[in-house]
């Protein structure tokens, strides 16, 4: 009985340096980026089709947007902004607001002086967009909003 | 002098130990190497897949809306009385229908960002029952839940069609 169980304390003893082991190591891989797969992800701007998103850029400090107007009606963009996950969000200055929107034409837009956000160079970022705009042919303007989402490596 | 567990052969303590040991080195690495291998996909397939799951809601509340839209100006031009119903496969991101103004038709979606509103524009009055019109807003609760969905269409009289779920 007391030879079974020191073999029954030995190999618990000899796993558990080998289970903090193998956590130090994981750890240290996550600590150094290592674990982090998202900067394998394609870098994409998902926006509803009706405001398609063309292309994007997220150039140190700034980021740019360019969507179509697949309403199929004029519109007039009454704020937009841009924000993302972190503990202080991305805070940065956008177009000047309102902004008219032909139907089925381009549009850039740019949100300078970005800071926060962990918005840094070489750094995977997740940005939310806002917008609130209302169709310029609808009686009573009522204001609709709409989400895209930006998913990218800040350019250096 | 000891049996050995892989090959059944005697051999001495320690080339017996060796191979086990050998044995269960290459265990742990083919384990250590697939699992090296299935975390990052499954977690590269996850992402992928979660951000096409979005795009295909998109697609099929597009497809909703625009259905909806061109049957009520079909509805509309072949006159008063005419009326039909179609089926929708409402999504489950789709939280709300509405009418605003009578020429604004509004499904609004969920997504993992935040709920966007997708509005389909109509060349003719659409309305449903007044009891869920509040103002200019009328809300179609039917097209609210997940599931398939009968839409009936109808024009009730010269100047708009009556939008409702049954």
């Amino acid at each position: 009985m007391k030879i079974k169980s020191q073999a029954a304390l030995e190999f618990l003893t000899t796993y558990a340096w080998a289970f903090i082991v193998i956590t130090i190591t994981i750890g240290a891989l996550y600590y150094f980026g290592i674990l982090d797969f998202s900067k394998y992800l394609p870098q994409k701007c998902i926006f509803p089709s009706q405001l398609k998103c063309l292309d994007f850029s997220l150039l140190p400090s700034e980021v740019r947007l360019k969507l179509v107007n697949n309403l199929g009606e004029d519109i007039q963009i009454q704020s937009i902004s841009i924000t993302n996950d972190a503990t202080i969000p991305i805070s940065c200055t956008a177009n000047a607001t309102p902004i008219s929107w032909i139907h089925a034409t381009q549009k850039d837009f740019a949100f300078r002086t970005c800071t926060g956000g962990a918005y840094l160079p070489k750094e995977r970022v997740e940005l939310t967009v806002s917008m609130d705009y209302f169709a310029v042919n609808t009686p009573s303007k009522p204001i609709h909003k709409i989400n895209g989402k930006i998913n990218g490596k800040v350019t250096t | 002098m000891a049996k050995s567990r892989l090959s059944g052969k005697c051999l001495p303590e320690s080339a017996a130990g060796s191979r086990i040991a050998q044995a269960s080195m290459e265990y742990l690495l083919v384990v250590a190497l697939t699992f090296a291998i299935m975390v990052p996909a499954a977690y590269l397939f996850y992402n992928y897949s979660k951000e096409s799951g979005q795009e295909i809601t998109d697609a099929q509340a597009t497809k909703i809306g625009r259905n909806i839209v061109d049957t009520s100006e079909t509805i509309f031009y072949s006159g008063k009385g005419s009326k039909t119903v179609i089926e929708l496969n409402v999504p489950d991101n789709i939280v709300a229908a509405q009418i605003i103004d009578g020429r604004e038709f509004v499904l609004n979606i969920s997504t993992i960002f935040g709920v966007s509103e997708l509005v389909f524009f109509s060349a003719v009055n659409m309305t449903t029952d007044s009891s869920k019109c509040n103002i200019n807003r009328c809300a179609i609760p039917g097209l609210g839940d997940a599931g398939l969905k009968k839409v009936k269409i109808e024009a009730i009289d010269k100047n708009s069609v009556n939008i409702s779920a049954v």
